[in-house]
């Protein structure tokens, strides 16, 4: 018996605040990343970028590691509310992910000299982009709500083991990208204190962002969910 | 004159261009969502 959830998460009073916030921060965000932050010595301006391509990625691997989450929820109790969940932190996660592509594109072509290189984390990256691309296609390959959610499901929990190869790809083989800055093994972040203050704020306001993003494409996904199941009624 | 403004610029307007146009597509579903069914 598939029931659908009465109240939406999280509830419309908070959805309004978490948007301002979102908007605050980035506002904020944006002012230190472009100038506050001092300038690198070695890069110049163009290091600026590493202040989206940074919280993109963190958001990337959070974004998937809540439809995992999100994934095994469905399949223990079989509530639509994970569905939703799932199918709204994926959506997310590949708008993410597509855009932290991109942004370490850009950055590329003047610190590397090209565009794109068949380097582990890159081609890592774009695995981890078209495996969650073919988890949304998948979903829309049937019309039969529980056993779309099933299939989507398992893929979601089989596609997680793609996070910490893309993170520890530049430290299990060759690679042109730097190693990691902030999430070292053993280490304090590799950084001058106010760009990782502003690093740390930047990650604050994309994370305010994502939840945003979650609560209302959640919410659309309930309503969407609930409309379904009134249809079959 | 900043060194590389253009991809600094070009890397910004993708990002929050890219997470405008995402808020306007939940927007619209979101709209349309509400909209009586005939």
């Amino acid at each position: 018996m598939i029931e659908t959830t009465a109240a939406p998460f999280p509830t419309i009073r908070v959805r309004p605040w978490l948007g301002r916030l979102a908007v605050a921060s980035s506002l904020i965000a944006t002012f230190m990343a472009l100038v506050w932050a001092p300038t690198d010595a070695v890069q110049g301006d163009v290091y600026r970028i590493i202040y989206v391509h940074v919280p993109l990625a963190w958001l990337a691997y959070l974004a998937f590691f809540v439809v995992f989450l999100a994934s095994l929820g469905w399949l223990w109790t079989k509530r639509p509310w994970f569905d939703a969940l799932a199918v709204a932190s994926a959506e997310v996660g590949v708008l993410f992910t597509g855009m932290f592509i991109v942004a370490g594109s850009i950055w590329a072509k003047p610190t590397w000299g090209v565009w794109w290189t068949w380097d582990p984390r890159l081609v890592t990256t774009a695995i981890m982009f078209m495996m969650y691309v073919g988890y949304l296609l998948l979903r829309s390959l049937s019309t039969d709500f529980s056993r779309r959610a099933t299939r989507a499901a398992v893929i979601g929990v089989i596609a997680v083991i793609d996070i910490p190869i893309v993170h520890l790809s530049v430290l299990w083989m060759n690679s042109l990208h730097q190693l990691p800055t902030v999430l070292r093994a053993g280490g304090s972040p590799s950084l001058d204190a106010a760009m990782g203050m502003t690093l740390g704020i930047c990650v604050v306001a994309f994370t305010l962002v994502y939840f945003a993003f979650l609560a209302e494409r959640m919410s659309i996904e309930l309503d969407r969910q609930r409309r379904m199941l009134e249809a079959r009624a | 004159m900043i060194e590389n403004l253009g991809f600094i610029v070009a890397a910004y307007v993708v990002v929050w261009g890219g997470i405008a146009l995402y808020l306007i597509s939940l927007r619209r579903r979101r709209d349309r969502a509400q909209r009586p069914r005939n």
